[in-house]
Formats: C-alpha cells, structure tokens, sequence
C-alpha cells in the first residue's frame, strides 16, 4: 500500500446534505382515485350495448329517456331519442340496448309498443297503467345482427313459450278477445293469440294458443267452443247454472274438449284448423258439418220462412235452411218460390242409438254416396219421404221445413242425378187448412142466396095459384054438372072423390111431401143466413171453433 | 425585501406553534424540536405541505368526474327503475318549478367542489411559483376553502337522509348509486387537501429570509 505523498492540491469534498426529496405516499390516493375510476368507466364502456332504430308509425306512449324496452318483463333498453323521420311520415325511435341483451338484437327480432289492456284475463297491462306503456320485444331467430327495425302493429304472437298455436275458424268473433282464456275442463290452459277476418271476409280466424303440455288434449276429435257467459238450464232438477269461469263471464273465453261420442283422436298437428262452435252443446251434440243440400221447390208463399229455420225429421233438427229464393222457369214462364236447405247426416246418425248407428241405418249419413243415394231414393219413392212447410208458431207465422213420410204420396218424378237434388214437396199443414178453408168460403160466398129465396118464394106463389085453380076446378064442375045427371054427377063425385083421395086428400103422399120440402128449403135458407152473418163477425171460428158460450 | 412588508417568523429564523402559537427559537434548523409550552412538534413549514396538498387535489379532481356521472340515487317504482345524477337531479328541480331549491342544489353539490378544486389549484401554483401579489387575498381564499369545505357534505347527508326513509317496500325503493360515494370522496378529499395546506407558504414568497430548508423542499416538491 503506498503512503500518500502530495495531499496539498487535493479539493475538500464537500458533504452533501441528502436531499430529502421523495414522492410522498399521498400520491397513492390520487393514483387510487383514477384507478377506480377508470375501472368503473371502462366497465361502464364494456356493458355498453348497441344502439338500433325503430321505426314506428306513431310514438304514442313513447318518451325519449324513459319508455324502456322489455323482453319477458327484463328491461334489455331504453329509449333515447325520438324524432320524425326526413318525410315526416314516421317516427325513429332510437334506442341503447344493454350489453347482456346485444345477442338478441338479431335480423327477426320483432318491437311494438305494448298497449295498456284494461282486461280481467291478465295483469299484462297493468303495469302500463302506472309506467306508462313500453316497446315489447321479442326475439328472433337469425344469427345476423341488425340495428335498423320496422314496428309490428299488433303484437306478434306468443312463440317463446312451450306450446303450439291453433286455427280457428268462427262464424263471427263474439266477446272473444286477444288474451282471452281458452280453458280445457275448466282448467285455463292457453289464450287467444290473434284474430282477423278470413280473406273472404266471411269468416274470422282465430288463433290459440294452448301451452305445454295441454296442447297434447287438442286431437284431431276436439271442439273447440265459445264458453263465453252463463250457461243457465232449468229443467226438471231444478235450475243449473255453467261457467267456465268468472273471468269467462267476464271477458269471453273458449273451451274445448273431445265428445264422448267420438273417439280421442291423435294429437292434432300446430296449426291445425277446428270449427269454433257458438256453444258446448252445439259443439258436444253437432258433428263435423257433413253438409248435404236439398233443393224444394214449393207452391205456396214463402212468408215466415227465413234462412236458418230449422229443417227436422220427425220433429227433430236435423239441418237448416240455407237459402230462400225464387227459381224462374223459362219454359212454363214462371216463377216458382225455391229453398235450398243443408241436411247434416250426422246429427241424425248422433241421434240413432249406439246400436243403430252401426247397423245399416246409417245410411243417410253414408258411408258412399252410393249407399246413401240408394237410401234416399228408398225413403223418397217407397216411403213418401216428403218435404213440407209448417208453421212452427202461429202467433209470429214463423215457418220450418219438416220432412215426414205420406204413404199416400204418388210416386214422384225426381232427377237423381242432379246436384243439389230436388226432393218432392208435400203441401203443409196449417197452409192446407188455411187453402181449404179459403175455397169453402169462397164457394159460400159465391152462392146465389138472394136469388134462391126468390126462387123459393115464386115457387110457393105458384103452389098457391094452382092449388086455388083446382079449387076453382072443382067448385065449376059442382056448379056446371049438378043438372047434368046424377050419374054424371056421382061418376064426377066419385072420380073427385077418387081425386081427392088418391090426390090432395089428407094422407095423399104427394101433398105431405111437397110442403116439407117447402118446409126444409125455408130453414135451410135461415141457417144459412145465420152461418154467414156470423162467419162474417168471427172468421177465427174456421181455427177455433166455435165459442163456447158462457153460461 | 419587499417594503412595507411585516417581519415573518421564518424571517427571524424563529417557529411559530402550530396548536399554542407561541414562538419559540427552534431548537435546530433541521430539527425545530417541541413546543416548550405545549409539547406540539414544531414545524417551520408543514413537510410536503405542497405535495400532499396536489395529490389530494389531484384524487378530487379525479373523483369529481364520476361523482356527477354516476348516478346518485337509484329509485325503483312498479313503474320502473330511475337512476338520478347530481346535475339530473338540479334539472329535475329547476323544469318542475323550484328553482330556488334547484339553485342550492347546484352550488353545494356542484359549484362549491368544482370551486374548491380551481382554489386548490390556484392556490399551489400560486405559491410554487414564488408569487407575491395577492396574498391578502389568497390567504382570505384560504380561509374561505376550509370553511365551505364541510358544507358540501349536504347533498351526502340528503341521500343518506333519503335512502333510509325512503323505503316503501315493495311501493318504492331508494338505494344510492356509486355516485354519491365519489361525491363524498371529493368532498373529503378537497377538505383534507385544504388541511394539509400550510397558509403560511402564501407569505414566504414575499419575503428574503425564507426559512431555508422546508420552503425549498416544498418548492421542489
């Protein structure tokens, strides 16, 4: 080690007092403050969704900043902006979807805005009344995204449920409305999906929706049937009063069931079609409308009869009419009043016993139209199965078509080829009674009464002179043949006396039946008046009878 | 040396008493010692007045962001849910008629922060760069810094107020949003901030003889 050897020059090194700089540990607060923040806003920007349009046709209901948009009642959005469209035809709804819904903005997604439904059926509008109405949403099923939507009308119909929707067709919707129960067995197993009138416009079409696992009861066998209101039958048991439900009463609804006449079925395909029937017991009793139509073609007045009066088969309904018109002959130039009615074959069948259905009287409701044809023709040209208008009520002349048997009927001429066939008709009851009685009286009317009294009384004038000339006779040849000879006188006296007895005397025949002839003729003359007189005063006596009087 | 100005205390090389006031001769330059009357720590200058007092700023500045972005006050109707925000909320009030109300609301909860937060900053700089004008003022702005401070706590003790007795359940429900909990941390942080400033950094600019050692490590700092 050398020894230092010049320390002169050498500088002092100085100390250096250490610089007490340091970053103070409140920096961390700061550094804290922004991590956070920073955290919150970058998870703010990462659960930001998309934001689409919505073109709706009306913003009704809609409030920028606050109308929501909800999927099964989960809020996925809500509405941002909404303006009119450049055309002003329209309104663009913009809207911030949130992140976790972002998926579900696909091609087919559908939006409308939910209306508030002041129904019983359900709640589902309720919650407009206090939030005001929001954009329901349902989703699609493409995998394409989209962030451009045109609004639905009307809600779309629930699909996102387990369960199959049904066609229904009606005659007219009744109190039936969207939401509507549908019960099975009073079991409240779907709603009414949507409706809207054929495109024939003659029918509506309903669609229900029945939920899993109820849709599995609609069979090919099921009616479906209006069980709106009460159902209230007073019979012999006393008054029974069905309801499907209070809310049924209430808001309408529709049931279905299988008859018990009819076999389970298969479980119908989605989508199928049923017949929507007005009640339970039409739908329970009334098969499928096998419809065959019958043409008449009757000689009286069609007054009273209106399309869909009953058609009946001793008494029983067994169709209806379907048309009441006029045919024109051009051959005879005339016209001839013309009903066409359907005759349902199954409901005959439904009213054979079980035992009878399946034997061989089914034949009207046939098996081929041969049978049936052949059967028909049997009851028509063998048993005088004929058609007659009757009078169903007298007070309102209300009319039905009956078909009965008249043995006596001639055989008709019937085309049996034609379509619809033309069934012979039979003239009807009242209207018979009616047409004879109105030809009695006609011929009443047309009686010469007045000139027969005359006739009468010249005749007993007559009667009178003769018998005066013969007095006259006789007192002459008293006078004249007296001095002629007694011989003469008593040959004259005991051929008058012959006269007188064989001719006018007291027993004589001749004279005794003149005058009870006479007699007769004038009673009858009175009693005749007296017909008339009161025919006149009470014509209701032909329906009636006489009045009975009152002791 | 500016005329006119009052000797300091630093000037004299004395300390004055943070708690007691009273001046004493500290015991050395580096270590003042303790207060002989009070036992405080004697300080010639609170140490890294200036830093602490930025970072603290700096954190409300941060937070105030959220604090009016968020929302507040969460408020769940059958209706729906409603998130309200500081500024929503003085809107709401000022387009449903109460003004007045709306006004308190946005100078506590909205001008006083953002007020306190530029005073700060007006004031560190200020004093970073040595300025000497003013410091009546800047000291009076102080003041008024740490007075106001406590008062912008309102809008906290609203919502608190309101989350607990606004529970209508299941008719209506409050719960408060993240908002407010930045809104709090500004407010504390501001009131922390305006503690750690020493005011008396406000005055040594103006003078010669600043005590040597704490002014020119806040300087730097």
């Amino acid at each position: 080690m050398a020894e230092p050897t010049d320390l002169g020059d050498l500088p002092q090194a100085t100390v250096m007092r250490r610089k007490r700089f340091r970053i103070s540990i409140v920096w961390i607060i700061p550094i804290l403050a922004a991590v956070v923040a920073l955290g919150i806003a970058i998870q703010r920007i990462r659960n930001e969704g998309p934001t689409i349009t919505i073109i709706f046709k009306g913003a009704a209901g809609i409030e920028a900043g606050k109308t929501s948009i909800k999927y099964k009642d989960v809020t996925i959005g809500q509405v941002d902006t909404v303006e009119l469209s450049d055309d002003y035809t329209r309104v663009l709804v913009t809207a911030k979807i949130a992140k976790h819904a972002a998926r579900l903005i696909v091609e087919d997604a559908k939006f409308w805005v939910v209306q508030p439904q002041v129904s019983l059926s359900g709640v589902s509008g309720l919650s407009t009344l206090l939030s005001g109405q929001y954009i329901g949403f349902q989703a699609g099923t493409s995998t394409k995204r989209a962030r451009s939507f045109i609004a639905l009308d009307v809600p779309p119909m629930i699909t996102d449920q387990p369960g199959r929707l049904f066609l229904l067709s009606a005659a007219t919707l009744g109190s039936v409305g969207i939401g509507a129960p549908v019960y099975y067995r009073s079991v409240n197993v779907g709603e009414v999906a949507a409706y809207r009138l054929a495109d024939d416009g003659k029918s509506i079409k309903i669609t229900v929706f029945i939920n899993a696992p109820y849709d599995k009861y609609v069979t090919s066998e099921t009616r479906f049937w209006n069980a709106s209101g009460i159902q209230v039958s007073a019979g012999a048991n006393g008054v029974d009063i069905r309801t499907e439900s209070i809310v049924s009463v209430l808001v309408g609804g529709l049931a279905f069931d299988v008859p018990a006449f009819r076999p389970p079925g298969e479980p119908a395909a989605a989508n199928a079609e049923f017949t929507l029937y007005q009640d339970k017991a039409t739908a329970m009793t009334q098969p499928d409308p096998v419809e065959r139509r019958f043409v008449l073609y009757f000689d009286q007045s069609l007054r009273g009869l209106s399309v869909g009066a009953p058609v009946t088969l001793f008494g029983l309904t067994v169709g209806r009419v379907a048309e009441v018109g006029l045919s024109y002959d051009s051959r005879d130039m005339v016209f001839r009043p013309r009903v066409v009615v359907t005759f349902l074959p199954e409901r005959l069948a439904a009213r054979l016993s079980s035992e009878d259905r399946t034997a061989a009287g089914i034949g009207l409701a046939g098996q081929t139209p041969e049978v049936r044809a052949r059967t028909l023709r049997h009851l028509v040209e063998d048993r005088g199965l004929r058609a007659q208008l009757l009078t169903g009520s007298l007070l309102t002349g209300e009319m039905y078509v009956g078909f009965e048997y008249f043995p006596n009927a001639p055989k008709p001429k019937i085309d049996w080829s034609r379509e619809p066939l033309e069934l012979p008709v039979a003239p009807g009851g009242v209207t018979t009674i009616e047409a004879k009685l109105t030809s009695i009286l006609t011929k009443i009317d047309n009686m010469p009464l007045d000139a027969m009294g005359a006739d009468i009384r010249k005749l007993l004038v007559t009667l009178n002179q003769t018998l005066k000339d013969t007095d006259r006779l006789i007192s002459n040849a008293d006078a004249q043949w007296v001095p002629e000879g007694t011989k003469t006188l008593e040959e004259l006296h005991r051929a008058i006396a012959d006269a007188d007895k064989s001719l006018l005397g007291k027993d004589s025949g001749t004279a005794q039946d003149l005058r009870d002839t006479l007699q007769e003729l004038t009673n009858t003359a009175r009693s005749v008046r007296v017909l008339v007189e009161y025919l006149e005063r009470h014509p209701e006596m032909f329906i009636r009878g006489k009045k009975q009087e009152s002791p | 040396m500016m005329t006119g100005a009052p000797v300091t205390a630093a000037q004299l090389r004395l300390v004055s008493c943070e708690a007691c006031h009273l001046v004493s001769r500290p015991a050395s330059a580096e270590e003042p010692g303790f207060c002989r009357r009070c036992g405080e720590k004697l300080e010639a200058r609170r140490p890294g007045s200036i830093q602490t007092t930025w970072a603290l700023t700096f954190a409300a500045a941060i937070c105030y962001i959220p604090a009016n972005a968020l929302p507040v006050l969460d408020t769940t109707t059958p209706a729906g849910s409603e998130a309200d925000t500081i500024l929503g909320g003085v809107v709401f009030l000022y387009t449903s008629g109460s003004w007045p109300l709306a006004l308190v609301v946005l100078i506590a909860s909205v001008m006083i922060p953002l007020g306190k937060l530029v005073s700060l900053a007006y004031l560190l700089i200020t004093i970073q760069r040595g300025s000497v004008t003013n410091s009546r003022e800047r000291t009076r702005l102080y003041r008024m810094v740490v007075f106001i401070g406590r008062w912008s706590m309102l809008d906290v003790f609203v919502d608190t107020f309101t989350v607990a007795l606004v529970q209508l359940q299941p008719l209506m429900s409050v719960a408060p949003g993240a908002g407010v909990l930045f809104f709090a941390a500004v407010v504390v942080l501001t009131m922390l901030a305006a503690e750690s400033l020493d005011p008396r950094l406000i005055w040594d600019s103006g003078t010669d003889a600043a005590p040597a050692t704490p002014i020119s490590h806040a300087r730097h700092g």
